[in-house]
């Protein structure tokens, strides 16, 4: 029996790793799920989001050069479709090209889905200036109830927006800029944009958070918590840097956190470093709250426990943690696998569920995106030889992953 | 195979694929021996400058000290802070609120006087306030700090610069733009009007929706004939000669680029192992020599695609360095030497920040520089950063 189910994971593109301890979540409590309509689709850069309004997940998608298509997933009729190319939806015009959607897509306050651009590519960050240069990130708002998008406008003059927060009760955007770590927020009532400065060194953190009073949450170059509290309309900044394994260079404790998952029944909000820890962090409404130290993401003997990659991560409907480690040459497994992972945070216990080569799964993005049904939703690439042959670089193809823990997508 | 060739095989194509990743990237100006020093860090047990109040906006090194002036942002107070360069430490904090309140910045630069003394001047926080000058004196032991005075009641000091052998400091008031000149042995000062722009050049310069802060000069010098060189509205350069006490017009505008006369200002200066004054262009971001004999103004260029030159120094070798460019974009720090290759752009400076809690270090890069220094024997630079939270950048200008 257990030699048929690895010949069947063989066929369909896995292999199975010789920690696999249980098989209740196989290949079938997977689906992939294509994009539509856009052939020279490339990559997904932790652009994915739900709306709970709507029951729809939504998805940017690059060719990686200068066209960003949004996607919208229909939870209920299980259609994926192409919303439109940003460029056309937002009248930009060619000097305005946009290479991303890098940001989270976040539900607004009335439902809306608020996400920003990013330049993604060198020219963005050199050309600036020059006529071939980027002409900086956009704020945008996708309202799915009438199918229109509205640019709220620039954050800062050539610069991308990797990421944002939106307030649920106020609709105040927290976002922040690269390359040069800007916190920003913009108030769309007032078209009020401010600038609270920098607080990285020379790599910029991507995710932002926030908690369930609408508060947002950074880190600083000592991978220290920063807290947008809403009400006192100011940042406060741990005493504290997270949690990091001892010797864990100093590029991977400006990088900050890479993904996080909600538990708001326990008060926790769970994430995963650069440096590849997992922590629980209890927000409080004043101050900032305490972190819990879970371990290492990942664990092999001899390996450097900091060195493993993981921009994506969703708590199931069961009470454990997902998520894929692999990507951007940091692979857990041997043969440059993503590896699946399920962490149990009331034990701290993690084991490998799946793992995939490249070819079908090179590197997934997305956090705490989930619909009631326990369906959790990411963002995956799978590596594209043939455009690699092209001379692609990074060449990938997206698909969207769904994963429901408990039960089967067959 | 055999079971370790693999390993280092997959080894080698990892390192081969990273080599080959960042040669399509930039390199970045990292020269052995370079650091950054962590001057400002909120809620910290470590003596730091707090948020918003730390742009380093007036920087001078003085023996093994860095020692910089801050801006602030509205409400709050700046700092006189200094680095020592030997232990890469913040030593010493001076909140300049606690000594006079209601000044929002020193960003005139400072003025060198006797024994190692720094003049500086600041600007108050609310319009119609009066900007004092500062005494600065840095020892092993403290820092300390000593008002002067408000030159000019209800102005503030945007640029200061001394006169070692006169002892004088010479000023340009905010808003107004008079250049004054302060008598430290009797603390009298006298008020010159000719560098004040007309009602005639105010109204052109409304025109480009321009402030005094956007036109007057950012920097002064005294040339070591002692005679003090600055600009004025609308993009001229003045003489003061200290004998005659006279202002003087040149007639050698600064250099333009056609249509944004307006914009000109000088926004750094240097004077040279060969006694030309070089200077830096706000408006364009056009780098100049200035001749101090005859007046002559020739334009060496712009060392990059953007306005503003906010600092200069020399090092021992003769080899200038500045920083160009700023918000909205960022700042590029470049080299200047006519003997070797003219210009050469070293784009963000990048150094190591090692301070306790990151012992293993960080990769500090450098955006937004406001202030250039070089130490006494030219062999250390000093770059200071006019962020939120701001740190000193310090790298060997000479092996």
């Amino acid at each position: 029996m257990v030699l048929m189910v690895v010949l069947l994971l063989v066929m369909l593109g896995f292999s199975v790793p010789a920690t696999l301890q249980a098989g209740e979540i196989t290949r079938n409590n997977l689906r992939f799920v294509d994009y539509p309509d856009f052939p020279d689709a490339h990559s997904t850069w932790g652009s994915i989001g739900y709306s709970s309004v709507h029951r729809k997940v939504f998805v940017g998608v690059t060719n990686h050069r200068d066209r960003v298509g949004l996607f919208e997933y229909d939870v209920t009729t299980e259609r994926m479709r192409l919303c439109g190319f940003i460029p056309d939806l937002a009248n930009l015009r060619t000097f305005q090209w946009q290479g991303k959607i890098h940001s989270q897509i976040v539900e607004g306050p009335g439902g809306e889905m608020y996400f920003t651009t990013d330049g993604g590519e060198s020219r963005e960050e050199y050309l600036m200036n020059h006529p071939h240069g980027y002409s900086g990130g956009f704020v945008m708002k996708w309202d799915p109830a009438v199918n229109r998008l509205t640019n709220l406008g620039l954050g800062l003059q050539y610069e991308s927006i990797k990421d944002l927060q939106v307030n649920p009760r106020t609709g105040l955007i927290c976002m922040v800029s690269y390359p040069q770590v800007r916190f920003l927020t913009y108030e769309p009532s007032k078209n009020d944009l401010r600038d609270l400065g920098r607080l990285g060194s020379d790599h910029v953190p991507r995710v932002m958070f926030s908690d369930w009073w609408g508060n947002v949450y950074y880190v600083d170059w000592r991978q220290r918590l920063v807290k947008y509290d809403h009400e006192q309309r100011r940042l406060l900044f741990a005493r504290d840097s997270l949690p990091a394994f001892p010797g864990t260079p100093g590029a991977y404790i400006v990088t900050g956190i890479t993904a996080y998952a909600v538990d708001r029944k326990a008060g926790v909000i769970y994430l995963v470093t650069y440096g590849a820890k997992m922590l629980a962090f209890r927000p409080s409404k004043e101050g900032i709250g305490p972190v819990e130290d879970l371990g290492g993401i990942f664990d092999a003997p001899g390996q450097p426990p900091w060195r493993y990659y993981c921009p994506n991560l969703a708590m199931g409907s069961n009470g454990k943690l997902y998520y894929f480690i692999g990507g951007h040459g940091m692979y857990a497994v041997k043969g440059e696998n993503i590896a699946l992972m399920e962490f149990d945070p009331k034990t701290r216990a993690k084991r490998i569920v799946l793992t995939t080569p490249l070819r079908e799964i090179s590197e997934v993005t997305g956090s705490d995106v989930k619909d009631p049904a326990g369906n959790l939703y990411f963002a995956g690439r799978r590596d594209d030889p043939d455009a690699a042959k092209r001379g692609e670089s990074g060449a990938s193809r997206p698909f969207m992953i769904i994963l429901n823990p408990e039960r089967s997508l067959r | 195979m055999k079971p370790l060739c693999k390993p280092l095989l997959i080894g080698l194509v990892v390192v081969l694929t990273i080599a080959v990743a960042v040669q399509g990237e930039y390199v970045f100006f990292t020269p052995k021996g370079s650091y950054t020093v962590e001057v400002s860090l909120e809620n910290s047990a470590l003596r730091r400058l707090p948020m918003y109040r730390n742009a380093i906006t007036s920087l001078e090194v003085v023996g093994d000290f860095a020692v910089g002036g801050t801006s602030s942002m509205p409400g709050l107070s700046p700092y006189v802070f200094a680095v020592s360069l030997s232990t890469r430490k913040l030593e010493f904090v001076q909140d300049l609120g606690e000594l006079i309140p209601g000044q929002r910045a020193i960003q005139s630069g400072f003025g060198r006087g006797q024994k190692g003394v720094l003049f500086a001047g600041t600007m108050p926080d609310q319009a119609g306030g009066s900007g004092h000058l500062l005494q600065v004196r840095v020892g092993k032991e403290r820092l300390e700090v000593v008002d002067l005075g408000a030159p000019i009641k209800g102005e503030g000091v945007f640029a200061l610069t001394a006169s070692r052998e006169r002892e004088e400091l010479y000023g340009i008031a905010h808003p107004s733009g008079r250049f004054f000149v302060h008598e430290l042995r009797t603390s009298r000062t006298q008020v010159f009007d000719e560098t004040v722009p007309s009602p005639k050049q105010l109204g052109f310069l409304s025109n480009y929706a321009l402030s005094p802060s956007d036109f007057l000069a950012r920097r002064l010098i005294v040339n070591r004939e002692g005679t003090v060189f600055g600009s004025m509205p609308v993009n001229r350069l003045f003489r003061f000669d200290p004998i005659s006490r006279r202002v003087d017009v040149i007639s050698d505008e600064l250099p333009e680029v056609w249509g944004r006369r307006p914009l000109g200002r000088v926004d750094a200066w240097a004077e040279g192992p060969d006694g030309l004054l070089y200077g830096g262009n706000a408006g364009d971001g056009q780098f100049f020599t200035l001749d101090p004999k005859t007046g002559r103004v020739t334009n060496l260029g712009k060392p990059i695609m953007m306005p503003r030159i906010k600092g200069l120094a020399f090092a021992a070798d003769g080899t200038l360095y500045g920083v160009a460019g700023g918000e909205p974009g960022y700042t590029h720090l470049f080299r200047y030497n006519p003997a070797d290759r003219g210009f050469v752009d070293l784009g963000n400076p990048r150094f190591t920040m090692t301070e306790p809690g990151i012992e293993q270090g960080i990769a500090w890069r450098g955006f937004q520089i406001g202030s250039v220094a070089a130490n006494e024997d030219g062999r250390w630079i000093v770059l200071g950063e006019e962020e939120a939270l701001s740190q000193l950048m310090v790298f060997p200008a000479v092996d």
